[in-house]
């Protein structure tokens, strides 16, 4: 069965080659019927990699430990779920992930566009392939996924999987991950074949919109549950730690999210064009230099691979490759793609839009900088110099407070030019509001207020006032027609225009991220060393330590700790952080009990129990944590009702 | 004036009053930090002197001692792997300041400290406030690692 993986990877790399090259011919000559050939090729790659994809999972779930990856990434003692999942576990199989997605993705994007978009499919066909063949190089060449151990060497247990990815979040997470990173080659496929066909006209944007959409709603479903997963299994008390390999897959969400936002610019006033095409050749290459950044580990990270130079040098020319490709076909076209409008006044929605662009790319320089900051002091200093956590918030928390501001507004003001009288009246009342919330945020916070809630509380209330105000006017106006009760009238407006009012909940979802963040200002943390029966308080809770006792032996063994919760003297519960130890990997983790509720979380970690008897706890009371959560449901069910594929619409007509 | 000389000035004076911003912030927080091996740190005087350095080591085998009451934690960085029985130079002295140590730190672990060094009653002391712990396979061993496990 392995050798079925090997050679299947073989072949694939034969016939996406042949594929590359018929794309290209069938682009430079405008010849359809090879165009049909190249479209094949990538089914057949698909094929190919997919049966390598199963191989690799029957060896995981057999224990075939002959083969190096399935010895280095699994062993007997595992569940079958998470032996599966150590296919994303390592290095080798994680690069045959992204191949699958990238040919699954082609393969959807040909079968989509089977009767449209014709004379840019050739070259689509052709960016996917490329794509492709430097990941077939990658499989079949340096890191092969089905590379054997020396007959002498064969194994009858594997090392194991780092049992903190052995968690249900860590399953799916890169996954989705990938379906965002690897989603947003066909946008950039798209762009391509339109740069060098030279028809940048409407289409290629219409079509890319929503294969943008796509990878983008993964991409921040994959940054969440990431958060999410940092939150419950590694025990320091946050979410997000402005790590490198965190940073990696933020960057090129900014990108992606401008672009969502300006492409509507070009379609309501064919402006921006250039800008688009840079803001998508951004994206891509960012996905790609964030995977560079987490194989290579050339940047300090707690999760980075340790990676060979020569893994590194071809991964880096790949990246930098398919950039200088892409920008000097942007310069190549810049006189034609120079669009005809200019924006007529500083107060209008295209304004908005284009300050909400700058946030947004301000905001990936400032990450960008600090994430790199080791590299450039090395080469250019000798020196490595890092900037701490703390040096990220400095410019993000500001810009976030101007995108809060920009969600308000944005949306209502009016395209090209917006009066005074018009903007008195549609802002007089999320304003009332916004400063009200300021106001009593700053008196309920009396001696304790901090400008950023304050400010991130009040700019936060004043974007939902204009969001519901937004609905309840159409809402009321839908009503008074007759015919439709309430909840008839909200469902119309996400059918109708779904994605302005899908945008609305979307900006809903991502105002009570940022909200439910800046209760960060008032964290607080506390290290305790006690011995049963004692107790101490962290901000309003009251803990008494109970018992510590042995865990049931499993795969892992250590210790759990009681503690009896009290608000008051309200019991609340009791939580149970363990020290486990993992046996085979000799690893040994920290699993917190979290108590959480609208309000705050609780969070606490067992850090050590003392050769005295004692123990020492780490206890964080982090307010809002939750609101991040709900904002990011919220958020996720805003995007589906943009992306809803209503049929009242899908049966526009197909252009092309 | 021109609606571009608008925009022109507009932006100039966001981008000025961000950059004001990030740059008067960038003092208050305490963000730049030398990483360097043990090996460079000890080489290099002029960064000893208190500035705020990030320490790439490992732990000395048998030097961790947990002060519960001071809730300290005194231990001792060396610039090889003490397992591997490579000749090792003089070690440092650490003091955690704290009792939270990671998950993998023990023995032989490979860490990053990070503070700054101070006068202690036995020669200098790096007083750190900050420690991380590397899983020696991390999520993939390298080759050479398997080869002796």
């Amino acid at each position: 069965m392995p050798d079925i993986g090997g050679y299947s990877l073989r072949f694939a790399l034969v016939i996406a080659l042949l594929g590359f090259g018929s794309a290209i011919y069938a682009g430079a000559q405008r010849r359809s019927e090879w165009t049909r050939v190249a479209e094949r090729s990538v089914w057949v790659v698909f094929a190919f990699v997919s049966v390598a994809m199963i191989a690799l999972f029957y060896a995981l779930a057999t224990f075939d430990f002959q083969l190096l990856y399935v010895a280095r990434h699994s062993a007997r003692s595992m569940d079958l779920h998470y032996r599966l999942a150590a296919l994303w576990g390592g290095q080798a199989g994680s690069l045959l992930l992204w191949l699958w997605m990238l040919m699954a993705y082609g393969v959807a994007s040909v079968w989509f566009n089977r009767t449209k978009n014709r004379t840019l499919m050739p070259w689509v066909v052709a960016v996917v392939l490329a794509n492709a063949l430097f990941f077939l190089v990658l499989v079949t060449l340096v890191t092969e996924p089905f590379e054997r151990l020396q007959p002498g060497d064969t194994l009858s247990d594997g090392d194991g999987l780092n049992p903190l990815l052995q968690h249900p979040v860590m399953m799916i997470h890169p996954i989705v991950l990938y379906i965002g990173l690897v989603g947003f080659v066909i946008p950039f496929a798209f762009a391509f074949a339109a740069l060098v066909t030279g028809e940048l006209d409407t289409n290629w944007f219409r079509t890319t919109r929503r294969w943008t959409l796509f990878p983008w709603l993964f991409l921040s479903i994959g940054i969440m549950l990431g958060g999410r997963w940092a939150y419950e299994v590694l025990g320091w008390g946050g979410y997000w730690a402005w790590d490198p390999v965190e940073n990696a897959s933020f960057m090129p969400w900014l990108p992606a999210t401008a672009f969502l936002h300006s492409v509507m610019i070009q379609e309501k006033r064919n402006m921006l064009k250039t800008w688009n095409l840079l803001l998508i050749g951004l994206t891509y290459t960012l996905c790609l230099f964030g995977t560079f950044l987490t194989r290579s580990g050339i940047v300090q990270s707690v999760h980075a691979f340790a990676q060979s130079p020569i893994f590194t040098s071809i991964f880096l020319g790949y990246v930098l490759f398919s950039a200088v490709v892409f920008f000097s076909a942007v310069a190549l076209r810049r006189k034609e793609i120079r669009s005809p409008n200019r924006i007529e006044s500083v107060v209008s929605r295209e304004a908005g839009f284009l300050l909400n662009n700058w946030v947004f790319i301000s905001l990936l320089v400032w990450i960008f900088t600090g994430t790199l900051f080791p590299v450039v002091s090395e080469i250019f200093q000798g020196e490595q110099i890092t900037v701490g956590p703390a040096f990220f918030p400095i410019m993000a928390g500001p810009l976030a407070l101007f995108l809060l501001f920009l969600t308000g507004v944005g949306p209502l003001i009016a395209w090209r030019r917006a009066s005074l009288a018009s903007v008195t009246k549609q802002f007089r009342w999320p304003a009332i509001v916004g400063l009200i919330t300021s106001l009593v945020v700053w008196y309920a916070l009396g001696e304790g207020a901090a400008y950023y809630p304050i400010m991130c509380w009040g700019l936060g209330a004043f974007s939902v006032g204009t969001i519901v105000q937004e609905y309840a006017l159409a809402i009321r106006a839908r009503v008074r027609k007759g015919e439709e009760n309430v909840l008839q009238a909200f469902s119309a407006l996400l059918r109708k225009n779904q994605q302005r009012y899908g945008g609305y909940i979307v900006h809903l979802g991502a105002v009570l991220i940022i909200a439910g963040m800046a209760g960060s200002v008032f964290d607080e943390e506390r290290l305790e060393n006690i011995r049963t029966g004692d107790e101490f308080e962290i901000g309003g809770y009251r803990l008494q330590y109970l018992t510590a006792t042995a865990l049931p032996m499993q795969h892992y063994g250590g210790a759990v700790a009681r503690l009896a919760l009290y608000r008051g003297e309200k019991p609340l519960g009791v939580m149970t952080p363990e020290k486990r130890m993992y046996w085979l990997e000799q690893q040994p983790a920290s699993i917190p009990s979290i108590y959480s509720t609208l309000r705050d979380d609780l969070y606490i970690t067992l850090t050590a129990i003392e050769a005295d008897g004692s123990a020492t706890f780490k206890v964080y009371r982090n307010p809002m944590v939750n609101w991040i959560w709900i904002g990011g449901c919220v958020f996720v069910l805003g995007s589906l009702a943009v992306m809803w594929p209503h049929p009242d619409r899908s049966r526009a007509p197909k252009v092309g | 004036m021109t609606k571009g000389v608008q925009i022109a000035i507009g932006a100039t004076a966001i981008a000025g009053l961000i950059g004001w911003y990030g740059a008067t912030n960038l003092d208050a927080a305490p963000s730049f930090t030398y990483y360097k091996s043990l090996e460079e740190f000890q080489a290099n005087p002029g960064a000893r002197s208190g500035a705020r350095s990030r320490v790439h080591g490992y732990v000395a085998a048998n030097s961790i001692r947990r002060d519960i009451e001071a809730m300290q934690v005194h231990f001792r960085v060396q610039n090889t792997a003490p397992h591997t029985g490579s000749e090792s130079g003089p070690p440092l002295e650490v003091v955690l300041v704290s009792l939270e140590t990671p998950d993998l730190f023990k023995d032989g672990a490979e860490v990053v400290v990070e503070g700054h060094l101070v006068a202690g009653s036995g020669g200098p002391v790096f007083e750190a406030d900050k420690i991380l712990a590397k899983c020696p396979s991390k999520f993939e061993a390298t080759p050479t690692d398997s080869a002796e496990s």
